[in-house]
């Protein structure tokens, strides 16, 4: 496929403090740029959007870090740069959203509905590139996973970059994920593979290890959710339509290993498997259980002495459900 | 203080008495040449200082310099150049409107121009950062993007155009020279304050005095009302 977006960057011209050779965006690719604050996240945004450094970049909908509401009402704020269509696409996505009292003034919103009103006003907008910074930082924890659902099904085809420093939001929102330190991508992959293998005790400290698991949801059992990803059932809090797809996201310190045998009395999730690898992630040691989808562990080196680590070993890996999160979506 | 309260005695009573029947046409005339000349420099100032503020250009701060030199012209030396263009054999000399209230509109649009684009400048790049950038991410054509910034700073723009009109109203050395204070065809109330002055007529020239500062008085309280009625939005 052509990329929508391929090229140099290095900004500011004499003193690069983001350099990235040959960044590309595939058609209707999402990729989440990840990273801890100052690592030029969203410096790489503003080039793409144009908005710094004279790039040749393609016409793209920009949403800033911190949207800002200018005089008039939320409507009127909505109504910014759109055409006709898009101003009418805007409200149904505003009330996707929960923004319904349109002619309050704009200013008098709290930071989480004017973060709403510009997350409508710029997937309204026609371009098919989409850059995003940090779109949910202003929204409330218990509203993120319905937001970004909404982003991800809006950005629907097309090209997207997503910066955010948060784990969950990467998950739902990205298909593919770069790792910025230091004004540099250190590591572009799948999310899924970035944050279960990341190259060096670097990254793995920036975006810590987690597993991702996509399947469909099966089963509803009050909070509960399962996913069946491949034979393996993973249940977790969270909502999402059975039948459809859904994502599993736990990180890997959440996840324990026990000696084969083990009872594990509670935990709905646990699986036998085999020791597949170990490696050394700091202090910490990072151990990939094949249960017939490799899972990653964290686990201490003291932990790891009163089991046997070595690679084929038969063990136990249980993971608490409430340590789960499920998204619906793809 | 007799000598005061006589001055003010007669402004009152000049005042009372409708300036001899000169007071109409000198009001008539101040409002609607200031009102002109305030309204030309701020179509042609809030437009032009709200690209400067906007655009970000090699020169854009001599350019800064050069109109903030401006909003200080000295209105003699503005009336005087003035003068030399419209003078018969003068670049400008056929227009023929020397000694008019046209060329007074003028003197004054040149003084108040610098002001508009001066203050207009400075408040739309005191924009935060944050509406700058949303407003570049609008997409906007370059006309829709001025508009949305100056309604943002409305309050400021409103001061503005608060000190071009008071620039206007206030100034006479321009008209003075431009517009020759002739009586019944380009007296104005400064001019006219100056002229009573000169043939120590006190009263006289303190009874325009309170009109002119009524004048701007009542211009600057609906000003100020726009603003305040606004800056809660």
């Amino acid at each position: 496929m052509n990329p929508v977006l391929e090229l140099d960057i290095r900004f500011p011209p004499s003193e690069p403090r983001v350099e990235v050779d040959g960044f590309r965006l595939a058609e209707a690719e999402k990729l989440v740029l990840f990273g801890p604050n100052g690592a030029g996240k969203s410096t790489l945004l503003r080039v793409l959007a144009g908005i710094i450094h004279e790039a040749e970049v393609p016409a793209a909908a920009y949403l800033p870090q911190a949207p800002w509401m200018f005089r008039g009402t939320a409507g009127q704020n909505l109504d910014f740069g759109l055409s006709a269509d898009g101003r009418v696409l805007a409200r149904a996505v505003a009330a996707d959203l929960g923004v319904n009292d349109l002619g309050l003034r704009a200013r008098q919103l709290s930071g989480g509905e004017a973060q709403r009103v510009a997350i409508a006003r710029v997937l309204a907008r026609g371009e098919e590139v989409v850059l995003l910074d940090e779109p949910l930082a202003a929204v409330d924890l218990r509203d993120r996973a319905e937001v970004a659902g909404i982003i991800r099904r809006r950005l629907d085809g097309r090209a997207a970059v997503i910066v955010t420093h948060d784990r969950d939001d990467a998950a739902i929102l990205g298909d593919a994920m770069a790792v910025m330190l230091d004004g540099r991508i250190v590591q572009r992959g799948p999310v899924a593979d970035v944050f279960a293998q990341p190259v060096d005790e670097a990254v793995a400290d920036v975006v810590g290890v987690a597993n991702v698991l996509v399947g469909d949801a099966a089963e509803v059992d009050g909070s509960l959710v399962s996913v069946d990803a491949g034979d393996l059932r993973v249940w977790g809090l969270g909502d999402a339509p059975t039948g459809g797809s859904a994502r599993a996201m736990f990180g890997g310190e959440t996840v324990t290993i026990l000696p084969a045998g083990s009872a594990v009395g509670s935990a709905r999730n646990s699986w036998t498997g085999r020791i597949r690898d170990v490696r050394r992630l700091g202090r910490l040691l990072e151990v990939v259980i094949d249960v017939g989808h490799p899972i990653v562990a964290i686990v201490t080196p003291g932990a790891a002495d009163a089991l046997d680590m070595s690679p084929g070993a038969e063990v136990v890996v249980s993971v608490k459900a409430t340590a789960v999160r499920v998204v619906g979506g793809d | 203080m007799g000598f005061l309260l006589e001055v003010f005695r007669d402004a009152l009573s000049a005042l009372s008495g409708g300036l001899g029947g000169d007071l109409g046409s000198v009001v008539w005339l101040t409002s609607w040449i200031a009102f002109v000349a305030t309204g030309i420099s701020v179509l042609i100032g809030v437009p032009l200082g709200t690209t400067l503020g906007l655009s970000e250009f090699r020169g854009k701060r001599a350019t800064t310099v050069l109109v903030n030199t401006g909003m200080g012209l000295p209105p003699v030396l503005a009336g005087l150049v003035l003068l030399l263009l419209l003078w018969r054999g003068g670049p400008f000399g056929a227009w023929g409107i020397l000694f008019t209230p046209a060329a007074m509109v003028l003197a004054q649009a040149m003084l108040a121009i610098p002001i508009a684009v001066g203050l207009t400048a400075s408040a739309i790049s005191g924009l935060p950062l944050a509406a700058k950038e949303q407003l570049a991410a609008f997409q906007l054509s370059p006309w829709n993007r001025g508009a949305v910034a100056v309604r943002e700073v409305w309050p400021a723009v409103g001061g503005a155009v608060a000190a071009a009109f008071g620039r206007v109203i206030s100034e006479v050395g321009a008209v003075l020279i431009v517009g020759g204070n002739i009586r019944g065809e380009t007296r104005v109330l400064t001019t006219a304050i100056v002229q009573e002055t000169r043939q120590a007529q006190f009263g006289q020239a303190l009874a325009f005095g309170f009109v002119l500062l009524g004048m701007a008085l009542v211009v600057n309280a609906g000003i100020t009302w726009l603003q305040f009625k606004d800056a809660a939005r």
